[in-house]
C-alpha cells in the first residue's frame, strides 16, 4: 500500500495529503527527493529511492507543468506496485481540474482520491494479470508450440481475471488441445465478466466526480469505455495471434516460430519499458497519442496564417511532440561541446520534463523556451551545493589545532602533480604554511619532481623514496604537518585507471586510514565521454571501498588543460553532473599562477552558443 | 486609413500581418513603458535563508495567516502582490507588499540577482533551532547577501527572523548575533576570489581592522524573534511596513 501521497506547488506549499493513510513518513523523503533528484536535473529518471536508517521508501512523481504542480506517491521499498503511474496520473488528471492558485485547501478532494485509488488497484489487479498472461505467451511458444493456442488463451482469461494461479495453467495443459473450443468460450465468458468489472468500478467513481465536471466525467466515461475495449482487443489478440500461429502449421517449424517473435519482442520491450506497465496502459496510451497527433495536424493544416495567429496569442499547452526537435538540436549541440552522450541526454530529457504541459508566451518559440530552460538547468547543475571556500575550511582546521589534508587523484598523465604545485602556490598567496606529501612512491621521477616544485615555491617536501607504501607515507606526512604547525597537507598520489582494481583498492585505502578533508579530482578539460567513465569509477570505488559509515566520495574537482579546448567546455558539464561535486579549480596554463575559479555563468553561456 | 488597410489585405496578407505585428509590439511597447514607471515605486520584499528555516511558510503567514497543510523544499520562488493578512480588514487605500519567497538550496541561490534590483528590503530567515549544525552555512549565505554591491550601495535593511522560537531548545535570538558576527568576521578574511571568479563584485561588510558587528554595516541590520508556526510575526510586518510605506 501507498505511504503517502502528497500533491505540492512548485513553490512548496502541500496543497493536499492522504490523510487516510495518514502514516508518518520516516525522515524526510520528499524534502530529499527534491533535493537531490528533482533539483539536481535528474526528474527524468523514473523512480528515486530513499533509504535512511529505519526506512527505505521508493517515490514516484509526476509534474503539471502548466500549474506548476507535482505529485508524489511514496511507498516501502519491497513493495512492487504496480498501479502507481496510473493512480499518480489519474490524480493528476482528477486535480488539475479543481484546482486554482487562489485555493489552497483542498480537503474534498478526499473522496475523489478515494475513488481514484479504488479504480487504480482494480486496474492494477487486472494488469498484474495481464502481466502474467503476457509472460505465459512466451511460455507457450517457447515450449510447446502444439499446445501453444490453447495456453495463450487460458493464461490470458486467468490473467485477466486475475484470480487462478499459474500452476492451473500447467496442469490444464494436457486438458486442453482437446477441447480447445471449449477453452475460447470460457474466454469469451470470462472477458465478459472482467470487463463487466472494470466498467463498473468506473461507474463507482461517477457520482462523486459529479459535483466537480460534467464534461469531465463524459470524458472518463469514454475512457471507461476505451479501456474496457483495450481489455477486450488485448484478449482477442492473442486468438488472432494463434490464428496466425496455426496458418504455417503444415510448414516446417522454424517459420512459425519466426512468426511468434515479433509479438513475443514488443511484449517484452513494453514490459521492461514501462517498468511495470501493462499491455492495457499501453493500448490506452497510443490511443492518446493518436489524439494529440490529431490535434497537431489539425492545426497545421490551417496554414501560415493560424500559424502566425498561434505565435501571436501563444501555443497551447506543450506536447511531447513540439519538444523533440528543439531537444535533438540542444543535444547535439551539447555534444559538440564536448558534454558526454549519456549527460545530454539525461539533461535534455530532465528539460523536457519540465517543460511538458507548459503554455509559451507570445512570440516565443519552441527552441528558445527550449533554450532558456536549458540554461537555467545548467545553472542549477553547475552552480555548488557546498561552499568551495578552502581557504575558510583551512581557516577552521587551523583552530582545531590540525592541518587540513588534500589528496589529489585521478588517472595517468592529467596534471595532478602541476595542479599540486599550482594550488600550493596560491595556499601560500594567502600566508598558509604548506607541506607536500610525495605518495607517489611508483612513477620514476615522481618524487624528484615534486622535490623541485617544493624547492621553487620554497615549501616543505615529505618524501620516503619508491616502493613505499603510499597510505603510510601519506600518515606519517599529516602526523608530521601537526608536529611541525603546518596549515595544509597537500597529498600527491599516482595516477591510475579507473578500471585498475588493485591500484584503485590502494587509493581508497589511503583516503581510509588519512580521512582527508578534501579528496580532489583531477580531471583533463580535453576528455569527453570518458569523463563520465573516469569519475563514475572513482567516486563508486572510493564510497564503496569506505571503512566508515559515512561514505567519503571526490568533494571537488580540479579541471586542468582548460586553456587548451576553445569553447569545448563540456567536460566540465559531465563531471559535475555525473559526480555532484563542484569544480573548485580551473588549471589555465603553464605557470604556478594559473589557476582559476570556474565562471558558470560563462561556461553556460559558451555551451548554449 | 480602412481602405488602405483592406487593398493591402487583398493585395498582401504578408503586408497585413505586419501592420498587425507592428501595432501589436507598439501595444507591447507602452505596457513595458507602464510597467518599468510602476517599478520605480519599489515595493518588493525578499525572504531568504537556508532550505528549511521556514521561508514558505512565513510567506503564506503573511498572506493568508495560515500555514495550511504544511510545505516541502521549495523549487521556484513564491511571489505575489498582497496586502498583508493583518491589514485586509482596514479601511482606506493600503498599498500592496510584492513578496518573494526565494527557494533555500543552495543551487538556486543565483536567483537572487533577478530580485534584488527591485527589493526594497530582506527577511533573513535563521533556524533558531537548529541553528550551531548549520552556522557556518547561514553565516556564508548571510555573507553573500550582505556583500552584494546592490545590498551596501543602496543600503537595503535586512532584518534576521530568528524563527521557530516557541521551542524551548531554541536559541537566543543574542547567542545567534554573536556566533553570526564570529563566523561572518572568519568569512571577511578567507573570502579571497581567484581570477575569473563569479564573486569578484564584493564589498566587504563591516569596518576593516575591527571585528565584524552587525551596527558597523552600512545598511541596518536588525534581529527578531519570532516563530511562524504559532502566527507570531507581528515584528516582521512592522518591519516590512516600514519599508513599504502604505
Amino acid at each position: 500500500m501507498l505511504e503517502q501521497l502528497l500533491i505540492f506547488t512548485r513553490g512548496g506549499l502541500i496543497l493536499w495529503s492522504c490523510k487516510e493513510i495518514g502514516n508518518a513518513l520516516k525522515g524526510s523523503p520528499i524534502d530529499t527527493l527534491i533535493r537531490s533528484c528533482l533539483l539536481e536535473e535528474r526528474s527524468g529518471d523514473r523512480s528515486f529511492r530513499y533509504d535512511a536508517p529505519g526506512a527505505s521508501y521508493t517515490l514516484k512523481w509526476t509534474f503539471q507543468n502548466e500549474l506548476g504542480l507535482v505529485f508524489v506517491a511514496v511507498y516501502q521499498q519491497f513493495l512492487q506496485l504496480l498501479y502507481v503511474d496510473e493512480l499518480l496520473a489519474m490524480v493528476k488528471r482528477d486535480f488539475s481540474a479543481v484546482y486554482s492558485p487562489r485555493k489552497a485547501s483542498y480537503r474534498d478532494f478526499d473522496e475523489v482520491y478515494r475513488q481514484l485509488e479504488k479504480e487504480a488497484l482494480a486496474r492494477g489487479e487486472a494488469n498484474k494479470g495481464l502481466n502474467k498472461a503476457n509472460r505465459k505467451i512466451e511460455d507457450g511458444s517457447s515450449k510447446n508450440t502444439d499446445l501453444r493456442g490453447g495456453t495463450v488463451l487460458r493464461g490470458s482469461v486467468k490473467g485477466s481475471a486475475g484470480t487462478k494461479g499459474q500452476k492451473d495453467g500447467k496442469e490444464d495443459d494436457s486438458a486442453a488441445d482437446h477441447k480447445p473450443a471449449a477453452v475460447v468460450d470460457k474466454a469469451g465468458h470470462e472477458n465478459g465478466v472482467t470487463n463487466g468489472k472494470l466498467s463498473s468500478s468506473d461507474e463507482e467513481s461517477k457520482p462523486v466526480e459529479v459535483a466537480f465536471d460534467r464534461s469531465k466525467l463524459q470524458k472518463l466515461k469514454a475512457k471507461g469505455g476505451k479501456k474496457t475495449n483495450a481489455v477486450k482487443k488485448e484478449k482477442e489478440d492473442p486468438k488472432k495471434k494463434v490464428k496466425q500461429d496455426r496458418k504455417p502449421w503444415d510448414a516446417p517449424a522454424t517459420g512459425k516460430l519466426d512468426y511468434s517473435e515479433p509479438v513475443r519482442d514488443t511484449n517484452d520491450e513494453e514490459v521492461v519499458e514501462v517498468h511495470g506497465k501493462s499491455l492495457v496502459d499501453y493500448e490506452e496510451d497510443e490511443e492518446s497519442d493518436d489524439e494529440e497527433a490529431k490535434d497537431e495536424k489539425a492545426p497545421a493544416k490551417k496554414g501560415w496564417f493560424s500559424s502566425v495567429f498561434q505565435s501571436v496569442t501563444g501555443k497551447a499547452a506543450l506536447e511531447k511532440a513540439d519538444l523533440v526537435p528543439a531537444m535533438k538540436a540542444l543535444k547535439d549541440r551539447l555534444m559538440t561541446k564536448n558534454v558526454a552522450e549519456e549527460i545530454a541526454e539525461k539533461i535534455c530529457e530532465s528539460v523536457a520534463a519540465s517543460l511538458l504541459g507548459k503554455k509559451l508566451g507570445t512570440f516565443t518559440r519552441v527552441s528558445s523556451a527550449v533554450k532558456e530552460a536549458m540554461g537555467d538547468a545548467l545553472l542549477r547543475i553547475l552552480t555548488p551545493k557546498r561552499s568551495i571556500d578552502i581557504l575558510r575550511d583551512v581557516k577552521s582546521a587551523k583552530d582545531e589545532g590540525r592541518p587540513y589534508v588534500i589528496v589529489f587523484v585521478g588517472v595517468n598523465g592529467v596534471g595532478k602533480s602541476t595542479s599540486l604545485a599550482k594550488v600550493a602556490y596560491w595556499l601560500k598567496s594567502h600566508e598558509l604554511s604548506v607541506l607536500i606529501a610525495a605518495c607517489d612512491t611508483f612513477r620514476s621521477g615522481a618524487v624528484e619532481q615534486l622535490r623541485t616544485h617544493a624547492k621553487r615555491l620554497q615549501t616543505t617536501l615529505y618524501e620516503k623514496g619508491y616502493e613505499k607504501d603510499p597510505a603510510n607515507v601519506a600518515r606519517e606526512a599529516i602526523a608530521t604537518a601537526a608536529k611541525t604547525k603546518h596549515d595544509v597537507v597537500l597529498v600527491d598520489t599516482a595516477g591510475r585507471m579507473q578500471d585498475n582494481e588493485p591500484l584503485m583498492r590502494a587509493l581508497a585505502n589511503l583516503i581510509n586510514v588519512n580521512k582527508p578533508d578534501l579528496v580532489l579530482f583531477v580531471g583533463e578539460a580535453l576528455v569527453g565521454n570518458e569523463a563520465v567513465d573516469q569519475l563514475s569509477k572513482f567516486n563508486q570505488t572510493l564510497a564503496d571501498l569506505s571503512a566508515t559509515a559515512k561514505r567519503k566520495p571526490i568533494d571537488g574537482i580540479l579541471l586542468t588543460k582548460f586553456d587548451t579546448i576553445d569553447d569545448k567546455v563540456g567536460a566540465a558539464l559531465s563531471m559535475v553532473y555525473v559526480s555532484g561535486a563542484p569544480i573548485m579549480f580551473l588549471g589555465c596554463g603553464q605557470s604556478y599562477h594559473d589557476l582559476r575559479r570556474l565562471n558558470v555563468k560563462s561556461i553556460i553561456k559558451t555551451l548554449l552558443q | 486609413m480602412a481602405q488602405v488597410e483592406l487593398r493591402r489585405f487583398s493585395a498582401d496578407t504578408a503586408l497585413y500581418t505586419t501592420a498587425a505585428v507592428f501595432l501589436v509590439t507598439l501595444l507591447l511597447l507602452v505596457s513595458v513603458l507602464v510597467a518599468s514607471l510602476r517599478r520605480k515605486k519599489r515595493n518588493t520584499i525578499v525572504i531568504l535563508g537556508l532550505s528549511g528555516s521556514g521561508k514558505t511558510a512565513l510567506f503564506y503567514q503573511l498572506r493568508d495567516s495560515s500555514l495550511y497543510e504544511g510545505t516541502v523544499t521549495s523549487m521556484v520562488p513564491n511571489e505575489d502582490t498582497f496586502l498583508l493578512h493583518s491589514e485586509i480588514s482596514k479601511s482606506g487605500k493600503i498599498k500592496p507588499v510584492h513578496v518573494v519567497d526565494l527557494p533555500g538550496h543552495p543551487k538556486l541561490r543565483p536567483l537572487l540577482d533577478d530580485y534584488l534590483p527591485k527589493a526594497q528590503g530582506i527577511l533573513f530567515m535563521v533556524d533558531a533551532l537548529d541553528f550551531v549544525p548549520n552556522v557556518r552555512s547561514t553565516a556564508e549565505y548571510l555573507y553573500e547577501v550582505l556583500s552584494k554591491p546592490l545590498v551596501v550601495k543602496r543600503k537595503l535593511p535586512v532584518l534576521i527572523v530568528c524563527n521557530k522560537c516557541d521551542k524551548v531548545t531554541a536559541h537566543s535570538v543574542d547567542f545567534i548575533r554573536k556566533q553570526l558576527e564570529k563566523e561572518l568576521d572568519k568569512l571577511r578574511v578567507t573570502r579571497t576570489t581567484l581570477e575569473g571568479s563569479d564573486v569578484a563584485a564584493e564589498i566587504k561588510p563591516g569596518i576593516d581592522g575591527e571585528p565584524f558587528k552587525f551596527s558597523h554595516c552600512v545598511n541596518k541590520v536588525t534581529m527578531v524573534e519570532t516563530s511562524v508556526i504559532t502566527g507570531k510575526v507581528g515584528e516582521v510586518q512592522t518591519f516590512i511596513r516600514e519599508q513599504v510605506k502604505p
